[in-house]
């Protein structure tokens, strides 16, 4: 047992665990956030009124098409400047400067323009005969809604969907790159390198990073992949069994 | 610089606007647009790297030997499998480390080898690198890593190619590496495109990441000029700035991705010239 644990790897298993939930934290934060305001971007950007599909559009143009670094260094810096005129007199502070705060919130914006773009293309796609035929059944625009449209996104988005989530995850080792880390508030990123300077094991350390980043991902497929079952219980027959495949793109 | 605009031109901007221009014309901000170099440098020779690397990686996993296959494979899962800035850092130093042994075992003493707790190995074996060798390092860098995406999309347009088309080539008597040169790689950049013009534009937004592999790149200079500038002689230049600065950044970056888009869709007018069109 003992030997188990002086064990190099096992070491680094065992110190970077905590680090890791401080990703998970941001992952899991930003999920449920970025998810609904995603597919109201996604209906924005597909609705008939003109101002509205253009905003919509604008704001996802904008956020695919500038790094997250750069997001995340202007809105810290944003935050910053309003924290004397506003942030002070409001005595919220401390609160809108943190970083797990303002990690979340800069993840929320960013995921919310890629996964809007996914839903987007899944609101195009579908399929026209259904639509019409909830209309000849004289359903209202909300039961259309509901019966019709969010079902087909949801189930022609969610293989795009889990991908982008995994992207998400991937993307908060960026939040303490660009955010001040907090006492030993460290994610996996941050924790791995204080311990490379300690013993500059480039190898070991960023590879045990590697795996929990890896593994977590994983996590993300399997929990997506049940969903998505659940979602084609019906097809069934012809429905695709969800592999772990990663896409390369995002 | 204003001092180069002739008097009128002055006279009509005014004081004010003036000064602005003056301001944003200063030596600080003159060296801020040529660290703009850095990050073109990195995209368009990371860019290249990439596509050599993916060409690589997709043959590999196409190979006919299993081990081959393994390799090109493992490299496209592991590299995607793990967030990207995590083997732009790793890289880096995990070279370096390597170059140090490798000078270590020349240099040092065996005793000194033997004893050594800390890294490097003895005095000697450190490597002092200059900009220009993290600069390569981190085009190296960007090479792999994307490379492993544009290996992925290679690899499926190069499936894309009809096989009636190797077949008949085969039959011509081409050997397999003309078949695969001649025939499967010139076809199918057409089928590639769009992939590729994604890669493009993650690594293009992933050059914003070259402060961290210790290049003086854009974003360390926004950093530097908006940060709240005092001066003994005049007191408070100016505040907090560097919102302003991320914001010519982050507007930059946008523009960037929009030529992009602009030069890929020629791109593709023009590969699919002859091409049979659905519309």
């Amino acid at each position: 047992m003992d030997a188990l644990l002086n064990n190099d790897i096992i070491q680094d298993i065992i110190l970077l665990a905590k680090p890791a939930l401080f990703n998970i934290y941001f992952a899991l934060a930003a999920i449920p956030l970025g998810f609904p305001f995603a597919i109201i971007l996604a209906l924005g950007k597909n609705s008939k009124n003109s101002l509205l599909s253009h905003l919509s559009a604008a704001y996802v143009y904008a956020f695919r098409g500038s790094p997250l670094f750069i997001q995340f260094f202007m809105f810290y810096s944003i935050a910053l400047v309003l924290n004397k005129p506003l942030w002070k007199p409001l005595g919220i502070d401390e609160f809108m400067l943190h970083p797990l705060f303002l990690g979340p919130l800069v993840l929320v914006l960013n995921t919310s323009a890629y996964a809007a773009e996914i839903f987007y293309g899944a609101l195009r796609a579908i399929p026209k005969g259904e639509v019409e035929a909830a209309r000849a059944m004289g359903m209202n625009k909300w039961h259309e809604f509901r019966t019709v449209t969010w079902p087909n996104m949801i189930r022609l988005a969610w293989p795009a969907y889990t991908n982008e989530v995994v992207f998400l995850f991937h993307a908060t080792a960026l939040v303490y790159f660009t955010l001040p880390v907090i006492n030993d508030q460290k994610d996996l990123m941050n924790k791995a390198g204080e311990l490379f300077e300690q013993d500059y094991n480039v190898f070991l350390h960023f590879s045990v990073a590697a795996l929990y980043f890896l593994a977590i991902s994983m996590v993300i497929f399997w929990v997506f992949n049940r969903i998505y079952q659940r979602l084609t219980q019906h097809l069934r027959q012809d429905a695709k069994k969800m592999a772990f495949k990663p896409n390369y793109l995002r | 610089m204003t001092e180069l605009l002739p008097q009128w031109l002055l006279s009509w901007l005014g004081e004010d606007w003036s000064a602005v221009l003056a301001y944003i014309t200063n030596g600080k901000h003159l060296a801020w647009y040529a660290s703009l170099q850095y990050t073109l440098i990195a995209a368009f020779v990371g860019a290249a790297l990439a596509l050599l690397f993916g060409l690589m990686g997709a043959a590999m996993k196409q190979a006919r030997l299993a081990p081959l296959r393994w390799i090109g494979n493992g490299y496209t899962t592991l590299v995607r499998g793990v967030p990207d800035v995590l083997f732009l850092l790793f890289f880096p130093l995990a070279f370096e480390q390597a170059v140090e042994w490798a000078i270590a075992q020349a240099v040092c003493t065996p005793e000194q080898l033997a004893t050594a707790t800390g890294w490097p190995l003895c005095a000697d074996a450190q490597w002092y690198l200059s900009h220009a060798a993290y600069m390569t390092m981190a085009c190296v860098s960007f090479g792999l890593v994307y490379g492993a995406f544009a290996a992925n999309v290679i690899h499926g347009a190069l499936q894309a190619v009809p096989k009636g088309q190797l077949e008949a080539a085969q039959a011509f008597g081409l050997s397999q590496r003309q078949v695969f040169w001649r025939i499967q790689v010139r076809q199918m950049w057409v089928y590639a495109l769009p992939g590729l013009s994604n890669v493009w534009m993650l690594l293009l937004k992933a050059t914003s990441l070259l402060s961290l592999l210790q290049i003086e790149d854009i974003v360390v200079w926004a950093d530097r000029l908006g940060a709240p500038n005092y001066l003994a002689m005049v007191g408070a230049v100016h505040g907090d700035w560097r919102w302003k600065y991320y914001l010519v950044l982050f507007l930059f970056y946008i523009l960037m991705t929009l030529l992009s888009e602009k030069g890929f869709n020629w791109l593709q007018a023009r590969a699919s010239r002859g091409m049979a069109r659905a519309n």
